[in-house]
């Protein structure tokens, strides 16, 4: 045990002495840990907004399709789902998207309906929409310079330029789903995009039992065969596998790095000075086993690459959590002009932490081995022959 | 005083890059026999084995053919690890050039020998302190080896090769860097040891150093066999 | 196939792995056949300075699979919002049975690396090396091993498909539903109990007789009781010590117990179980190594402190089994 120790020590002391030799592997070794940490964190942080997100959102939504299309929907249609068994309280829905030409941005317009007050709490201002007035995401507001009791116009389909006053704005901290949004009354939407009062953009399905959702899904659509009954879990699903998927290629992009990385790493340990050939010939003449040597090499692996591991890790995290995506976020911009203002909350767990190990540190330590043995097995005679 | 026979070389060959067309023999058939607390040197002009020779008393490189007792266990074809040990608990090396490593201390440099053992760092400190005072060293204890006298290195490395309590001691060329009055220290040193008990072997071409009283018996060599 | 970087991590990790093993069964074979310790010539020295590389990469490939069975069963658990009707790792494992086998093939792996190290361990501090045949002859059946982990691997996660409904721990580990898991959580819980901590204290009282007497009979029952140890601990972790973590009297899940809201419990739990079954194999395996080789007879320290810390682990493991049992309100009477 005190033997690890003591070499261990040395391998520290030996590091140390060569520091400004091994700062460009921990520099270059950080940078990598740093951006696949940056990405892990920020796809899990995409992730867990959009379960958090989700949780409140209804168990079941129905839309209908059209040659595959989503369509607007008869309000009718609501009688036949009220009929199935299990069903509770029906809402339609009104929503769509607007495209302001002033800033670019696409904003989500969304019409009042009960129950949508208790869903979306945190905001400054109130939540008060009535005729004439609106309530905006940050993201909106930010866009526009809108401050409470500010006017949002927006121009209808007849291209006339309806004026709404802001009385709130939401400051919800994950901002993920109210960024974009514009809330306005039901009779003002109508107007706006010219919906007649008999259809909606989709309904809301509560249902009694949760293990039933499935089930009513399959029957409403046997009873209305053109609709698309999607489940909350679905979605979720979907988010999931969107990220992962996401960021599953940006890692695998990533691997070219890494193996550029990887290459760097085998001609450092191969292409040892003079001075540290000597050094281990050296020790070998004094007594030291190549086995030890080895360990000398596998404790300098292991410092390096745990200081960069840190580093990186920390980097990222605070990258991602405090500086709010800096470096991602003109490449994530790029679908719409209103993205988040990222705040993500923080999270990390361990298998975040083993996913990056498995991404950086193995490779490396695989890559040391064999030019470690090289350098272990140094004669111990050839400090003799001089 | 026991004469007991510590090591005995019997009909030793080194060959290197064998089978090679730079194939060389650089130890021949040699055989000698070294007794406890004796003092032997080898002498002989430089690439006529004497080196080659220690490295293999010294359980450094293992000898082609022939046999090497140490204490009448036979160890030349022992695996590396094994000598290793044996070399760890048995010799201490006084190199031509100090071979120190530079950027560490003096005592780091002298305690390393010990590291990769499962010897204590308290029971380490105090050998080597003991040592370094003893070879006057112990107030450069805390600077590093680049910023030593050449006679100061010296002794640090004298201090390294004792760190492990050897019973025998191999010196290869120990004067071949220092000046008439570091030799004679030096030689004064040897000395020392072998009046504490401890068995030399030291190959040299140095009259200096084959010339002194205490040493008991010359052995010479040339183009690898004793002559 | 479903692009998560846990699997790629995996994957990648796998073929590291992989390279490295066949590297090392490519000198395996040379020294298989030129092997001749009597000699003193600088090839035999080269081969013997091999050794030194082939035992660094068994030590990473046995910690390799030690992290890659965590991240595997981690990955598996964070896949089951795919799948519909899986709640944890089982439900993810059930969406493609290979699931199964290569957990089973990573277990396996990680016994075979760990007793390979050992007897690497005693047979590089025996003068001689009479071992090195043995080794090398195994070193050549854990690369195969390896490839068929990475091959079952990939195909697990290839057959992989989100719609694909499965059951989870609730179906495979109840009592209704048939087969070997759900006989397994419907073993009757009093004789299980019985059963487990007996095997337990039987195990630690053959390692301690072991360390009193120096009977080479005793440490061959150690071998050979750690793999009955180990099988009954599983059967007891879903038969019934998982359900003390849970606090719920049907919920049979061996992986669960691994999650951060158990406080990651699972962790020192299986750490404790694994290592008390490598250690306990090691020493029955090498006192049958020591009945074909003679000149072994100096190992005897070594199984020593094997058998110390094969005891020490498992006492470990029955500590933290035992201690929900008797600090927590929950009980199983009845049951």
């Amino acid at each position: 045990m005190i033997k690890h120790l003591k070499i261990l020590e040395f391998a520290l002391s030996s590091l140390w002495r060569r520091k400004f030799k091994n700062l460009g592997l921990i520099v270059v070794f950080s940078l990598i840990i740093f951006t696949l940490s940056s990405i892990v964190f920020l796809t899990y942080s995409f992730k867990r907004e959009a379960v958090a997100v989700l949780k409140d959102a209804p168990e079941l939504i129905v839309q209908r399709l059209s040659a595959g299309r989503h369509e607007m929907m008869p309000v009718e249609y609501m009688k036949k789902i009220k009929d199935i068994p299990g069903v509770g309280k029906i809402v339609p829905r009104l929503w769509g998207y607007y495209y302001d030409i002033s800033t670019g941005g696409n904003y989500t317009v969304m019409a009042l309906r009960e129950g949508l007050q208790d869903k979306i709490s945190l905001m400054e201002g109130s939540f008060v929409v009535g005729s004439g007035s609106c309530v905006v995401g940050r993201g909106v507001a930010d866009a526009r310079f809108l401050d409470i009791g500010s006017i949002m116009p927006l121009i209808g389909a007849d291209g006339k330029v309806r004026r709404f006053r802001v009385a709130g704005i939401f400051t919800d901290e994950s901002n993920l789903l109210t960024n974009d949004l514009v809330i306005i009354g039901e009779k003002d939407f109508r107007e706006v995009f010219r919906i007649p009062q008999s259809i909606a953009t989709d309904i809301v399905v509560q249902i009694y039992n949760p293990t039933e959702v499935d089930n009513i899904a399959r029957k409403i659509k046997e009873a209305l065969p053109d609709t698309r009954p999607i489940t909350r879990r679905e979605i979720l699903r979907t988010y999931d596998t969107l990220f992962d998927w996401r960021s599953g290629m940006v890692l695998t992009m990533f691997l070219g790095a890494i193996l550029a990385f990887v290459i760097l790493a085998w001609d450092k340990a191969t292409g040892l000075s003079a001075e540290e050939r000597h050094e281990i010939a050296i020790l070998k003449a004094i007594g030291w086993e190549t086995s030890d040597v080895m360990e000398l090499k596998f404790w300098e692996g292991f410092i390096i690459s745990s200081l960069s591991f840190l580093t990186g890790l920390i980097g990222g995290y605070l990258h991602i959590y405090f500086f709010g995506a800096s470096i991602f976020s003109p490449a994530l911009k790029g679908w719409s002009v209103i993205f988040p203002e990222f705040r993500l909350v923080p999270y990390i767990n361990i298998y975040q932490i083993a996913v990056l190990l498995f991404f950086t540190v193995i490779p490396y330590m695989a890559a040391t081995i064999v030019p470690s043995w090289k350098a272990a097995i140094t004669d111990p005679d050839v400090v003799m022959r001089g | 005083m026991n004469r007991e026979t510590v090591i005995r070389v019997e009909n030793v060959s080194k060959c290197i890059n064998r089978g090679r067309p730079n194939e060389v023999w650089p130890v021949r058939g040699v055989s000698l026999e070294i007794e406890r607390a004796q003092c032997v040197v080898l002498k002989g002009p430089s690439g006529s084995g004497k080196t080659s020779l220690l490295s293999l008393i010294g359980c450094m490189s293992r000898p082609t053919e022939g046999r090497i007792l140490l204490h009448g266990r036979d160890v030349a074809k022992l695996p590396e690890r094994f000598l290793t040990e044996i070399r760890r608990n048995t010799f201490g090396f006084i190199f031509q050039q100090f071979n120190l490593i530079p950027g560490i201390t003096v005592k780091e440099n002298v305690m390393l020998p010990l590291y990769p053992t499962e010897m204590g760092l308290t029971e380490i400190k105090t050998r080597a302190e003991r040592l370094m005072k003893k070879l006057r060293i112990y107030e450069r204890r805390h600077f590093h080896v680049k910023g030593l006298s050449g006679g100061e290195q010296q002794r640090v490395a004298i201090a390294r090769a004792l760190i492990n309590d050897p019973e025998i001691i191999l010196a290869d060329e120990p004067t071949a860097h220092l000046d008439t009055r570091l030799s004679v220290e030096l030689i004064e040193i040897l000395k020392g040891l072998k009046e504490e008990g401890k068995t030399l072997v030291i190959a040299t071409h140095d009259p200096l150093v084959y010339e002194q009283g205490f040493v008991d018996r010359v052995v010479e060599m040339r183009d690898g066999r004793v002559i | 196939m479903i692009l998560h970087p846990g699997i790629i991590a995996l994957l990648v990790g796998s073929l590291i792995v992989l390279a490295l093993l066949l590297y090392g069964s490519v000198l395996a074979v040379v020294i298989l056949r030129r092997w001749d310790i009597k000699s003193s010539s600088e090839f035999q020295l080269g081969l013997e300075r091999k050794t030194y590389l082939v035992s660094t990469i068994m030590s990473f490939v046995l910690g390799f699979e030690v992290l890659a069975i965590f991240l595997f069963i981690y990955t598996v658990d964070d896949l089951h919002r795919q799948f519909v009707g899986a709640m944890c790792a089982t439900g993810s494992l059930n969406a493609n049975p290979v699931g199964w086998y290569v957990l089973y093939v990573k277990m396996l792996l990680f016994f075979i690396s760990s007793l390979w190290i050992g007897i690497n361990y005693v047979d590089q501090r025996t003068e001689g090396f009479p071992l090195v045949r043995f080794k090398y002859g195994m070193l050549l059946l854990v690369a195969p091993l390896v490839l068929v982990d990475v091959y079952l691997q990939s195909r697990y996660f290839l057959g992989l498909t989100p719609d694909i409904i499965t059951s989870c721990c609730g179906a495979l580990f109840s009592k209704e539903g048939g087969g070997l898991s759900s006989s397994l959580s419907s073993l009757p819980v009093r004789p299980m109990r019985y059963i487990f901590f007996t095997v337990l204290g039987l195990y630690v009282l053959a390692g301690l007789i072991s360390l009193k007497r120096q009977k080479g009979i005793f440490r061959g029952l150690m071998g050979i009781f750690s793999v009955i140890v180990f099988l009954i601990s599983l059967a007891s972790i879903i038969s019934f010590v998982s359900l003390y973590f849970y606090e719920i009297p049907t919920h049979h899940c061996p992986f669960d117990i691994l999650q951060g809201y158990y406080n990651y419990i699972g962790y020192p739990l299986y750490g404790a179980l694994f290592s008390g079954t490598a250690f306990g194999l090691l020493t029955g395996f090498t006192e049958i190594l020591k009945k074909l080789f003679p000149s072994l007879e100096k190992i005897n320290r070594y199984q020593r402190k094997w058998t110390i810390l094969s005891i020490l682990f498992m006492v470990i493991f029955t500590l933290i089994s035992l201690y929900p049992m008797l600090f927590s309100s929950f009980t199983l009477e009845g049951y």
